[in-house]
């Protein structure tokens, strides 16, 4: 299967990666997570269809990879380069995306022991953060699914359209809310909530009238239609954009 | 030079008249003071110099009550007040000191005040009984809507049944009961994190006066982000204030706290436990020299930094007897659990559950990781269980019941759960979720400081640990930390020597 996913703003390297990916098979599931201890860093599995798949390792708030939690299922959406390639003894998903499902799942409390030869590669570097080039027009943000959450990834990319927005001193700030269907790998379609284009609107329009943007310059639009659902790329539909008009 | 001498050495004193501050005292708080506790002696650091007391609208009866600041911000118990301080306070005055006041200082306003065990919550947990609206007040300016709806499903002091200030009264409150927290080292408590709150992932709160970022860590639900504004509503509320405080009186109150340092000083037998600068994480002199906000859960310089001297009795001071060289080698063990034993962290709301993984292999200094006070530096309200069923403090170690009230809170379908008890929640004090509404902030207590912890037990927010072994009990048990009895002896050291 072929992934000709694009997008036009690339800036943590987890989406970065995902977005260049060209090949791979991709996978798409709900399961509960695992941790499995190591002598490194814990590293976190999941198990489908009776696969274990290596999802990624614990880490810090400024990794590029957020571990899932267990008492959650977790979203899983990525790309299998190498069925033989596997870490901590689960194939290897690269590049991924996780989601944790918000609602409690008391099923999902598995924790394993370290073993050896089990455990996770070396960890991946930090993203590196570039300012934003001051005549950007468009900043994107991705969303974990029905999550409204701004993680420190995010809320730079937020910092940096205001920081732009006021070099810029656009006429007009458009802030447009999505929401996102995602297609497993079994043909399941998960939708996430209407109100989660309200929330993140909502939010990131705070954020600019919180940081002195006029409320009059700022359009919010909130597109209820959820988009996506087709498999690959569903990821890229659970976001917000921000535009700058002169 | 002589002359110097003698005062530094006279403010330098160990005054049993200050054991107990009354209001309208006519004494004076010398520049450095210690007190005597179980486990040594606290010092006092006034940096700007003695404090007349007289006058002073800290230790002034400025309400309309009797009571003053200081009534339960005693410098003895490193400024809140402790269990054995309340009790005492009870038998000299037979209930009529201030502190026992109705409005908070009882279990409920409409009991029989003269009897103890209409105080019993203070007196046996050193709980005050903080009334908060519900329906929650704008919180910083933004209205609130509830995320939740609450019901009492227990109410042993009566007070969240009462027809007047009841949940369904005529003026809807809740009533928790919570202990006083330290008023000292405030340059820590109060400074603030960059402009986004990793907690929330939304914008910091700022100061409505200066603009300016504030920190979140005063109070145990950051209801207030000032001092200022913390002092207006303890002018009204605690001490029944019914005109205002001056904008001279609340100078005087904030310049008052924010001179003030405080630290455990002295060990057991009564030797100082600073030498020559080091350990240079101890006494109140380091906390005045400290630097700010400093991220220090790492092996580059530790939230106390190094007790380097005190881990070979060969590199501590030839006059120290050999129980007391164990003590610090003790203390120095304790140190290194505290920074460097991993454990599984799990559950933990704010911790877990904003992207670090649940559950999280690190150590208590993750969480506990601002240097010099181990609160965390960023907005530190977590749920560490203590309040929320089933991990709320019973009191193992002395078999306390529970007697305080119980809630059931029930989150709305359209609001995100509590990340690790879902949409129903059974808690006796609902934390920061009485002020956000959040249903996930259900349980969350802001952190506290670690200093002075000798001098004002009970600890925890509901003062469920009767002491420093309960709380490393409650730790080993929630966390599964697995201490040995020597472990969790060298951490009850070391807690105690801050």
């Amino acid at each position: 299967m072929r992934n000709g996913i694009l997008i036009f703003c690339c800036w943590i390297s987890t989406f970065c990666a995902f977005a260049q990916t060209t090949t791979g098979k991709y996978v798409a599931f709900l399961a509960c997570p695992i941790v499995r201890d190591s002598k490194a860093m814990p590293c976190w599995l999941a198990e489908k269809d009776g696969t274990t798949y290596y999802l990624g390792q614990q880490g810090s708030s400024a990794s590029a990879f957020y571990p899932p939690q267990l008492k959650h299922q977790v979203l899983v959406e990525g790309f299998i380069q190498d069925p033989q390639k596997t870490s901590c003894g689960g194939i290897v998903i690269d590049p991924i995306v996780i989601s944790v499902m918000p609602e409690l799942d008391v099923a999902c409390t598995t924790l394993l022991p370290a073993e050896d030869g089990l455990e996770p590669p070396a960890p991946v570097p930090f993203p590196k953060y570039e300012p934003f080039s001051d005549d950007t027009k468009e900043f994107q943000i991705l969303y974990d699914f029905d999550s409204d959450y701004l993680t420190l990834h995010k809320t730079r990319i937020a910092g940096e359209a205001v920081r732009v927005a006021k070099i810029q001193q656009p006429a007009r700030i458009e802030i447009h809310a999505y929401r996102g269907k995602s297609k497993l790998s079994d043909g399941t379609i998960l939708e996430e909530k209407l109100a989660m284009v309200h929330r993140r609107a909502e939010k990131m329009f705070d954020v600019f009238v919180g940081l002195d943007i006029s409320k009059e310059k700022i359009k919010v639009i909130e597109h209820e239609k959820a988009l996506g659902g087709k498999g690959e790329g569903d990821y890229l539909n659970r976001k917000l954009v921000i535009k700058l008009y002169k | 030079m002589l002359v110097s001498s003698l005062a530094f050495l006279l403010s330098i004193s160990e005054k049993k008249d200050l054991s107990w501050i009354e209001p309208s005292s006519d004494q004076v708080l010398p520049e450095l003071i210690t007190y005597p506790n179980s486990y040594g002696k606290l010092e006092i650091l006034n940096a700007d110099g003695p404090v007349q007391l007289k006058n002073h609208p800290f230790f002034e009866p400025i309400g309309s009550n009797g009571r003053a600041c200081v009534s339960c911000h005693q410098p003895s118990n490193a400024m809140s007040v402790s269990v054995e301080n309340l009790q005492k306070r009870w038998e000299e005055t037979h209930g009529k000191d201030p502190v026992f006041a109705a409005v908070d200082g009882s279990n409920n306003p409409k009991l029989p005040q003269e009897l103890k065990s209409s105080h019993s919550l203070l007196l046996n947990r050193g709980l005050f009984r903080i009334g908060l609206s519900w329906p929650p007040k704008p919180d910083n300016g933004v209205p609130v809507k509830p995320e939740f709806t609450i019901e009492v499903v227990s109410d042993p002091t009566g007070a969240n049944s009462d027809p007047d200030f009841g949940l369904k009264g005529k003026e809807p409150s809740i009533s928790v009961y919570r202990r006083p927290r330290v008023v000292g080292n405030m340059k820590y408590v109060m400074s603030p994190d960059p402009r986004f709150n990793i907690k929330t992932g939304t914008l910091a709160v700022t100061d409505p006066e200066t603009g300016l970022v504030v920190g979140m860590n005063m109070m145990a639900d950051s209801r207030h982000y000032t001092q200022k504004a913390q002092a207006i509503d303890a002018y009204h509320g605690h001490l029944q204030g019914h005109t205002f405080l001056t904008p001279s009186e609340q100078k005087q109150i904030v310049d008052f706290e924010n001179q003030l340092y405080l630290a455990q000083s002295h060990d057991p037998w009564g030797s100082p436990l600073v030498e020559n600068g080091k350990p240079e994480g101890l006494g109140a002199k380091a906390m005045k020299e400290g630097k700010v906000h400093v991220l220090a859960n790492n092996n580059r310089d530790p939230i106390f930094h190094w007790f380097k001297t005190w881990e070979n009795p060969e590199t501590m001071s030839k006059d120290l007897t050999k129980e007391q060289k164990e003590f610090r080698q003790s203390v120095a063990r304790g140190n290194d659990i505290f920074m460097f034993r991993p454990f599984w962290i799990n559950d933990v709301t704010h911790i877990n559950s904003i992207g670090l993984a649940n559950p999280l292999r690190r150590t208590c200094s993750t969480c506990h990781n601002g240097q010099m006070t181990a609160q965390d530096i960023a907005p530190g309200w977590v749920d560490l269980g203590t309040t929320n069923y089933p991990n709320w403090t019973e009191n193992r170690i002395f078999n306390q019941k529970t007697d305080l009230p119980v809630f059931k809170c029930t989150c709305s379908p359209s609001a995100d759960p509590h990340p690790y008890l879902g949409r129903v929640v059974y808690t006796t004090d609902p934390g920061r979720a009485l002020i956000s509404g959040k249903c996930k902030d259900i349980g969350s207590i802001v952190m506290q400081q670690f200093r002075g912890l000798a001098a004002r037990a009970p600890y925890f927010a509901n003062g469920s640990a009767k002491n420093l072994m309960e709380v490393v009990d409650y730790y080993d048990r929630r966390f599964n930390m697995k201490l040995a009895d020597q472990e969790k002896k060298d951490l009850v050291n070391f807690l105690s020597s801050l």
